[in-house]
């Protein structure tokens, strides 16, 4: 209860930090550091994956490339722990050992361990103990019992009309689970709660509480997964808590030895919703490269399908765009051949960023230019020449 | 027995021997101010004095009085209240004895409003009880005390001993040691669960309303209860003036308005009263962007004496804090539209409505009845319903109490009864979920015996015993309180106390340096009563009849106190706080100088030790402040009025952030660790809860005002300059790992904050 407290006190916090100021910045010694792992044991996962890294402490500069999931520690500005000796023991007190992912010792992967255990072979509500020792000597475990329920293998897809629609989950209770994991992938952040209930109902016009601009959850013209999981108390108690900033209270985690999580989830709801909207604005519809063969064979973005993702709250501002892009893929160019677009449009023009997937946070392209009739008409900032999109009719 | 109550004990002994041997060589003079013969109508806020001398006292809200000490001799009274003539009586005070005097005030045909350029800051204590660790201060105290951004009296009370402030952004009133949500907050009497502003910058009362207040803190008498730190009684200023009469005050905050007079040749009394802050409206005058906050203040306040002896009172209040931002409509600052943001709406306020009945039966006996209700609620709704939380506490209350004023004996037997409905809702009405909704509806009862007993002239005690029960925690107790007040000399005054406090109501505020609101949970079968034992002895010396020196030394145990758990399972009851036991000590010391003319203020320093226990590990709360000195000081220079506030004080507990933790994500739809989420969660890790201190706290506060006669209204422009030198004040550290050379930052408190306003009275 008094974690959703918190919430009440961001506006205000907001509020005296904007009125303070900043008086004094001085170096400290680093701090002690500590070992920090983030484990699950997944019913519906091919392997089980474990990250092990250090606690931030001042020593080191962590650093943040292209998010690769290979690498989700070294990409993602952690301080992988290499070469760390860690261990399962199932309930039948077979002893497992993981395998690090950094093949022939580079950087990718390091930190990330695994068990090739399939997640059908989990057995329910029996204790699995994870061991740690690091190469110091550092010694860290944990325990988890993986919730009763049977797991979603296959995603059910369907389309999704925002302007309509709204999707109403179900599902049965799971012996020995905590609480119920509702997760919504976003391109701008995902939206994930807990809840004790066994439905849950997400509208299409439902807003991400998680992001502090509450932008709609649903985005026209992305692709979208819904997940609903039954959880341990251990994935429970550390993503539903959140450490005080000021005195670092508030974390509950149950790892000896460091910090962290070990915990179990079985996968019970998988959906993949295609997200749509009417497209009733000039700027929205499905828009084709026309033009000479010269002109179009150098562009990398051959068709788009457009929506006005939200209308300007003023007269001054633009509306929000969102979409898709249909990209060539060559040999040379490999990406998504079907890729998220973000936007806006104001008094006719356009501005669009090409996503290199569907997240928001990674740009491959962007595109200026204006509507002209059913014609959008402007150049890319990588691409060379004017590029042109007639609407089809 | 406890050591500390032995000692208690032995402290109240020895003060009865001292008051024994002293020797009586004074006498007093008590009475009742009325301004009309067949109604009785009590003259509040009456200026008593005695001709020739300081010495001054201001009337009650039943229109009652006292001067001690006297000597012996003849002595003119004189009696001052705006828009009556003033009266003059002379009394023959003998030693050893109180002189009776009641006053009938008549109609003056001055109408202005009083310049407030010598108002008192302190009026004396108008009841013959010992009324140790209490305070009271005039309406009229407020200018020249400076300000920030706006006059506030609660302000005031900060800079009183016992009283700390955790920050500039953090005013719930720390007293004694005890938590901001240990202070019963009464208007009129009757209660108010969270009167504050943004988020306790500015108190919903009105300067304009306040007739005065009064803080305990400690050891109360056996009429208060519930609230385990402190009591600030604030009653609602009362014109006595016939006609219609008007302040007006715009600040940089915002602007007041306050109509009032009397009627029916001054049986009744009433005014209205608002507020409203104007930055929002402002802002859309002058610029495309938006500033979505405001917060709005009503009060009313009647009273009216009919024949016979009966007085009814009423007061009313409405105040609500709201924000309400559509993101959406924020001032574009990039290519990308914002369009696509969401709304936060939230609102937070008090309503507050009671009536009370009371009625003379001769000078001896006094009935009074009370019934209000009263509410404090908030709502968050963020994203259209996406999450919404409301927090909400109701209460209907029923008191009275018979009063009896004998020579001797001054019994008093009242009660309180208490329904109250508390709300604490979360979830999302957009994806029907309920995160926590939790309904209370506790009825509590108390019973409540007290007797002042002038054991000798100059020997009172004060006796009670207060029951109370509570049905959602099927809860009884009785807990005994006592005091005495010994005139030890005709210049020194000892104080002893002691008394057990209970508290049903918590907040989830928590212990953080920041604290908006409280959010009330009630005790029921999950959540203790807490409880805490006060002990409280002084020693209080008047200097030349306008000077006074007051020093209270405090130990306060608690039995039990809860503290917010930061972890609590929304899916769980019983989790919401963690008790603890505690142990608050210090002594406060109290210098006031308040001649008729010249310099006027006071000096108030408070040290205090406040710790907390809980599973064998001992930690300080975050409000405990060791050294607190308050100078106030107000002198007239030339025709302009000047204020100035000075404090210092220690700096309080904070714990150090030793490092951060990533918290990483797993995609269930993928099975993978790490979305590549935009933004990456570190949680902080600290050292040992509250293991180191901030520095020391100084700033200095100046105001210069100055009246003006316009047309039969009395203009006061004034200035404010708060934080005058800039001092550097720690707020909070923020403290960064991301690099190899880690650094920590210090934010500031207030920085140096001009203000200015004008107040026009007719």
């Amino acid at each position: 209860m008094r974690s959703s407290v918190a919430r009440l006190l961001v506006v205000g916090a907001g509020l005296a930090f904007a009125a303070a100021c900043e008086i004094e910045k001085a170096a400290i010694p680093p701090g002690p550091k500590f070992l920090a792992l983030h484990g699950v044991l997944s019913a519906s996962a091919p392997t089980q994956a474990i990250l092990l890294e250090r606690t931030r402490n001042g020593s080191l500069r962590p650093v943040a490339p292209s998010f690769e999931l290979e690498s989700p520690l070294g990409s993602d500005s952690g301080i992988a722990e290499s070469g760390a000796t860690i261990s399962l023991v199932t309930p039948a007190g077979e002893r497992l050992f993981a395998i690090e992912d950094n093949i022939g010792g580079g950087p990718r992967g390091e930190g990330v361990y695994r068990f090739y255990l399939p997640g059908a072979s989990l057995e329910r509500n029996l204790p699995y103990r994870l061991e740690v020792r690091t190469r110091d000597g550092e010694v860290l475990s944990a325990e988890t019992s993986v919730p009763g329920g049977a797991p979603a293998l296959v995603a059910d897809s369907m389309g999704f009309d925002r302007s309509t629609d709204a999707l109403v989950i179900t599902w049965p209770r799971s012996p020995g689970a905590r609480s119920y994991f509702v997760r919504v992938e976003s391109p701008l952040g995902p939206r994930a709660f807990f809840t004790s209930d066994t439905t849950v109902r997400l509208p299409g016009d439902l807003r991400n509480v998680d992001l502090d601009e509450l932008p709609h959850l649903f985005i026209p013209g992305f692709p979208q997964a819904i997940t609903v999981s039954a959880v341990d108390s251990n994935y429970y108690d550390w993503f539903r808590t959140h450490a005080d900033p000021l005195s670092g209270r508030g974390l509950v985690d149950r790892v000896e030895g460091g910090l962290g999580v070990f915990g179990s989830i079985v996968r019970l709801r998988l959906y993949d919703l295609d997200v749509t909207a009417p497209q009733p604005e000039p700027i929205a519809g499905t828009f084709d490269l026309v033009g000479p063969p010269e002109d179009t064979e150098i562009q990398r973005y051959t068709r788009l399908d457009l929506y006005v993702e939200s209308h300007a709250a003023r007269s001054d501002q633009p509306d929000a765009l969102s979409g898709r892009a249909v990209r060539r893929v060559t040999f040379f160019d490999p990406g998504c051949p079907l890729c998220g677009v973000l936007g806006s449009v104001h008094d006719g023009k356009v501005e669009l960023q090409f996503l290199s997937g569907w997240s928001a946070s990674d740009t491959a392209d962007t595109f200026t230019g204006e509507l002209r009739g059913d014609t959008i008409v402007g150049n890319f900032q990588i691409a060379r020449g004017v590029a042109h999109f007639l609407k089809r009719r | 027995m406890s050591a500390r109550r032995q000692l208690a004990i032995a402290a109240i002994l020895v003060a009865i021997v001292s008051a024994r041997l002293a020797a009586q060589d004074t006498g007093a003079i008590a009475g009742r101010v009325v301004l009309r013969a067949d109604t009785a109508a009590p003259a509040r806020g009456a200026v008593v004095s005695i001709a020739g001398t300081a010495l001054a006292d201001t009337t009650n809200a039943d229109g009652r009085f006292l001067l001690a000490p006297l000597g012996s001799g003849q002595r003119t009274l004189r009696v001052r209240l705006p828009g009556w003539r003033t009266a003059e009586r002379i009394v023959l005070v003998r030693a050893g004895d109180t002189a009776r005097v009641d006053v009938v005030l008549r109609p003056d045909v001055q109408l202005l409003e009083t310049v407030r350029t010598n108002a008192r800051f302190f009026a004396d204590s108008v009841t013959d009880a010992p009324a140790l660790s209490t305070l009271s201060l005039d309406a009229a105290a407020i200018a020249g005390v400076p300000a920030v951004g706006e006059p506030d009296v609660v302000r005031l009370v900060q800079l009183l001993p016992g009283v700390v402030s955790r920050n500039d952004f953090n005013t719930g009133l720390i007293v004694r040691g005890g938590e901001a949500d240990q202070n019963l907050v009464l208007l009129d009497g009757f209660p108010l669960y969270n009167p504050f502003h943004l988020g306790g910058l500015f108190s919903t009362f009105m300067d304009a309303t306040v007739g005065g207040l009064e803080l305990l803190t400690g050891a109360f008498p056996a009429r208060y209860g519930d609230r385990l730190s402190s009591v600030l009684a604030v009653r609602s200023a009362e014109e006595h003036r016939p006609g219609l009469h008007t302040t007006a005050d715009l600040s940089a905050l915002g602007a007041t308005a306050r109509f009032a007079g009397a009627f029916d040749d001054g049986a009744g009394t009433w005014s209205v009263a608002g507020r409203r802050t104007y930055a929002d409206a402002a802002q859309r005058i002058f610029t495309n962007d938006v500033f979505p906050y405001h917060f709005h203040d009503l009060q009313a306040h009647a009273t009216y004496a009919l024949r016979g002896g009966v007085r009814l009172a009423l007061t009313a209040y409405e105040g609500r804090d709201v924000l309400d931002a559509d993101l959406a409509a924020f001032q574009s600052d990039s290519v990308f539209s914002k369009s696509s943001r969401g709304r936060w709406k939230f609102d937070w306020g008090n309503q507050l409505l009671g009536v009370a009945a009371t009625k003379d039966f001769g000078d001896r006996v006094t009935l009074e009845q009370r019934l209000s209700t009263t509410a404090f609620s908030t709502n968050l709704n963020l994203g259209d319903g996406a999450f919404a939380q409301r927090s909400e506490v109701r209460e209907l209350r029923a008191s009275g109490s018979l009063r009896l004023r004998g020579d001797v004996h001054e019994p008093s037997l009242g009660y309180e009864l208490a329904a109250q409905r508390l709300r604490y809702a979360s979830g999302s009405s957009a994806t029907q979920t309920t995160d926590v909704d939790l309904v209370q509806r506790p009825v509590s009862a108390a019973l409540w015996l007290d007797d002042v007993w002038h054991l000798t002239p100059r020997l009172t005690v004060e006796g009670g015993l207060r029951g109370e029960t509570q049905s959602a925690r099927h809860w009884a107790a009785l807990s005994p309180r006592a005091s005495l007040r010994v005139e030890a000399t005709p210049l020194l005054a000892l104080t002893a106390g002691v008394g057990r406090i209970t508290q049903t109501m918590h907040s989830l505020a928590g212990d953080g340096a920041l604290r908006y609101f409280d959010i009330w949970l009630a005790s029921d079968s999950f959540v203790p009563v807490a409880t805490a034992w006060h002990y409280v002895a002084g020693a209080e010396r008047r200097v030349r009849n306008a000077g006074l020196v007051r020093v209270e030394g405090y130990v306060k145990h608690y039995d039990r106190v809860l503290e917010a758990n930061l972890s609590d399972d929304p899916q769980r009851r019983g989790d919401e706080f963690l008790p603890a036991s505690g142990l608050s000590y210090g002594a406060d010391l109290l210098a006031r100088w308040q001649p008729d003319s010249g310099v006027s203020g006071w000096v108030a320093y408070s040290y205090g030790v406040s710790e907390r226990t809980r599973d064998g590990t001992t930690w300080s709360p975050g409000s405990d402040r060791r050294h607190d000195l308050e100078v106030v000081a107000r002198w007239q220079l030339a025709k302009y009025r000047v204020g100035a506030r000075f404090g210092f004080a220690t700096g309080t507990p904070y714990t150090p952030i030793v490092g951060g933790v990533t918290r990483r994500a797993y995609d269930p739809s993928t099975d993978r660790w790490g979305t590549g989420d935009p933004e990456i969660v570190i949680e902080s890790l600290g050292a040992s809860y509250n293991s180191a201190r901030f520095p020391p706290n100084h700033r200095l506060d100046l105001d210069v005002s100055r009246d003006f006669l316009v047309r039969g209204a009395t203009v006061t422009p004034y200035l404010g300059l708060a934080n005058a030198y800039n001092a550097h004040n720690v707020f909070v550290y923020l403290y960064s790992y991301s690099t190899d050379l880690p650094t920590r930052r210090a934010i500031s408190q207030f920085p140096i904050l001009p203000s200015a306003g004008v107040r026009v009275a007719f």
